[in-house]
């Protein structure tokens, strides 16, 4: 049975996804709370998952029994374990928030709503277990429908942001498909496992280095890497408030994750592909997105703005962690992703309530909800903590393990961009706060009842990871160091 | 909002072709696994003999109603699917692994061939489906929003 388990945890979200119009066909209000279940249902199977291939090594489970390269092989090694625990976590984190602040005049559609967020979810589990480039594909193009089509569901500036997402989106897919065609055209394969056998005598051809180039780019605007970012802090900002904690937290992490797949487990990423020192163009596009996206934070009014620009320059840090070419650098990278990923959903979160609850939506109105809210300061606080990166947080072991992992391979340029990032998500958060306490608006037209349970859960939770991540950090990164090491480091 | 179409030709031979093509179009479906044919092709052509009745006849006639009924079933055509490849789980196989369909009486060659023609079925009612809402929601977005809100 244990080896069926990555294949339940994609089936799961699928056929509530698909069942979803037949069973809620009469009963709309049923919609929320089946997703719940169905995600509460994936969470043990995660955890049952990551024990079993800890103990027992990594599964390859093969679809309909066709031998590889034929059939459609899943991965579960331990790093895409480790993802979907979190993965899972964190989506139903997600859909116990959106109960409240789900869009009101949805109507009949709102089953359709429910439809996409777990069909997102079970494509975003098909990219981290895809063991074929070709359904990595796929299941990137599953994800980004169903986000285009969440992200426009506000209407209005949001249809514009969709729509903009959607134009850019599409050009990523197209050009990873170009790249993923290039390497099936000199390999004649599409299968992971079968092209690290095949790849090392072809690695001189320019085929395979313009596929590598080309999949980077593609999954490069998939991620929002700067300069292709343009599109993500507009979809993020108008996205419903119930959605964007999911997209922020997952979709462009997930890209990522594939970028890692490919570029340490297909190709061995250490070698210089044709004279092109692929880790360095990485470890340079990771460390301006790190500086660049947390200047444009700086400049930003509206809430959801700053984070999604603080979720692009964290991007940039966990490409320079991962590009070090060391096991360090590798470790702290993975790591960095598993907090950023909590943080930019407690982030998210924190908007949605300040919208949802507040009404406050730009840093200039943060001032009404100042004192008379515990659970949104409070968590503000931690997050705050975290994305800075101080000492009882995920975040500073990440980042502690990224510096060491840059300062090993001699890279100062990378430190220096990941110290400065820090010092600008410091300037940002800090006017945050500066606009919190100081008592500007006189107003107190702010509705000071008590937020729902739904909301404290979903801040509570995720602060509490933000710390569990960071007091537990050393078990994590050996976990990480024994079991989700690429083979190549 | 889709008229009936005022040609006494049209409507004659639609009454005769429509038949046609629906039987047509299951021959397709359940022939395609000896030959050229399968649930995608079989799919639409179910869907296109829908779509001329509601071309021909208007989208209010009689005639017109099961594609209406059929607008429902975005998501059956899938769960007939993953429903067979969930069976084949149960009996200890991996997911669409016909072998493992546990049907008393049947050998390991009969087991696949149900199994496709199961999927395969799932697969036409997806893409009928499909092509029935795409023409639809370009012509009358009042009977998407009518079936939506039930």
């Amino acid at each position: 049975m244990s080896h069926q388990l990555p294949a339940i945890l994609f089936l799961l979200p699928l056929f509530a996804a698909i069942s979803m119009p037949v069973v809620c066909l009469k009963h709309r209000h049923w919609c929320q709370p089946i997703s719940v279940a169905i995600l509460a249902a994936m969470v043990p199977v995660s955890i049952l998952n990551l024990h079993n291939v800890i103990h027992h090594g990594e599964v390859r489970y093969v679809f309909s029994g066709w031998a590889v390269p034929l059939g459609i092989e899943w991965v579960a090694d331990g790093l895409a374990s480790i993802i979907l625990v979190l993965l899972s976590v964190l989506g139903l984190l997600g859909m116990v928030f959106s109960g409240p602040t789900s869009p009101k005049d949805l109507g009949g559609r709102i089953v359709h709503y429910y439809t996409l967020i777990l069909l997102l979810i079970s494509a975003m589990t098909g990219i981290v277990f895809s063991g074929d480039l070709f359904n990595l594909f796929v299941f990137l193009e599953v994800a980004a429908i169903s986000s285009y089509a969440l992200i426009g569901v506000a209407g209005g500036r949001a249809l514009f942001a969709a729509f903009r997402y959607l134009i850019l989106g599409t050009l990523g897919a197209s050009l990873y498909l170009l790249g993923v065609s290039y390497l099936y055209a000199v390999t004649g394969t599409l299968n992971m496992a079968d092209l690290v056998d095949k790849l090392p005598f072809l690695l001189s051809s320019k085929a395979v280095v313009g596929g590598l180039l080309f999949m980077f780019i593609g999954l490069g605007i998939k991620m929002a890497l700067v300069p292709f970012h343009s599109w993500l802090p507009e979809a993020y900002a108008n996205a419903p408030e119930s959605i964007s904690p999911i997209l922020a937290s997952l979709v462009t992490k997930v890209a990522l994750l594939a970028w890692i797949r490919i570029v340490y487990w297909v190709f061995n990423a250490s070698i210089l592909i044709n004279d092109i020192p692929i880790l360095l163009l990485v470890e340079v596009a990771g460390a301006l997105a790190a500086v660049i996206g947390a200047s444009l934070a700086l400049a930003q009014r509206n809430i959801k703005m700053i984070f999604a620009y603080g979720g692009i320059s964290h991007i940039g840090i966990i490409l320079i962690g991962i590009s070090q070419g060391n096991p360090t650098g590798f470790v702290g990278g993975v790591f960095y992703l598993l907090n950023d990923s909590v943080m930019q959903a407690g982030l998210f979160f924190l908007a949605g309530v300040a919208f949802c609850q507040y009404g406050v939506r730009t840093i200039d109105d943060l001032g009404r909800i100042g004192k008379q809210a515990p659970w949104f300061t409070g968590s503000l606080i931690v997050m705050a903590l975290g994305m800075i990166g101080l000492p009882p947080t995920g975040g500073f072991f990440g980042k502690w393990h990224i510096i060491l992992g840059a300062l090993e391979a001699g890279n100062y340029v990378s430190v220096a961009a990941v110290l400065l990032s820090t010092l600008l998500t410091l300037a940002y958060f800090a006017r945050l706060f500066e606009n919190i306490f100081r008592q500007t608006s006189t107003r107190s037209d702010a509705q000071s009842g008590e937020i729902p349970l739904s909301f404290k859960l979903a801040l509570g939770v995720t602060s509490a990871a933000i710390m569990i991540l960071g007091l537990f950090s050393s078990p994590i990164t050996q976990l990480l160091l024994s079991h989700a090491l690429p083979p190549a480091l | 909002m889709i008229r009936p179409h005022d040609s006494i030709i049209v409507q004659t031979l639609g009454r005769f072709l429509i038949p046609v093509v629906q039987i047509f179009g299951l021959y397709v479906l359940f022939f395609g696994q000896y030959g050229p044919g399968g649930g995608f092709v079989g799919g639409v052509i179910l869907g296109t003999g829908m779509i001329l009745s509601v071309l021909i006849f208007g989208h209010d006639a009689s005639r017109s109603q099961i594609a209406k009924k059929v607008l429902h079933g975005d998501g059956v055509g899938m769960l007939i699917y993953a429903g067979v490849g969930g069976l084949c789980m149960i009996g200890g196989g991996e997911f669409l692994n016909y072998a493992n369909l546990e049907i008393p009486g049947l050998e390991t060659a009969s087991r696949r061939s149900l199994g496709i023609v199961l999927t395969q079925i799932g697969v036409a009612v997806d893409v009928a489906v499909t092509a029935i809402s795409i023409v639809f929601s370009l012509s009358a977005e009042d009977i998407i929003e009518d079936s939506i809100n039930g």
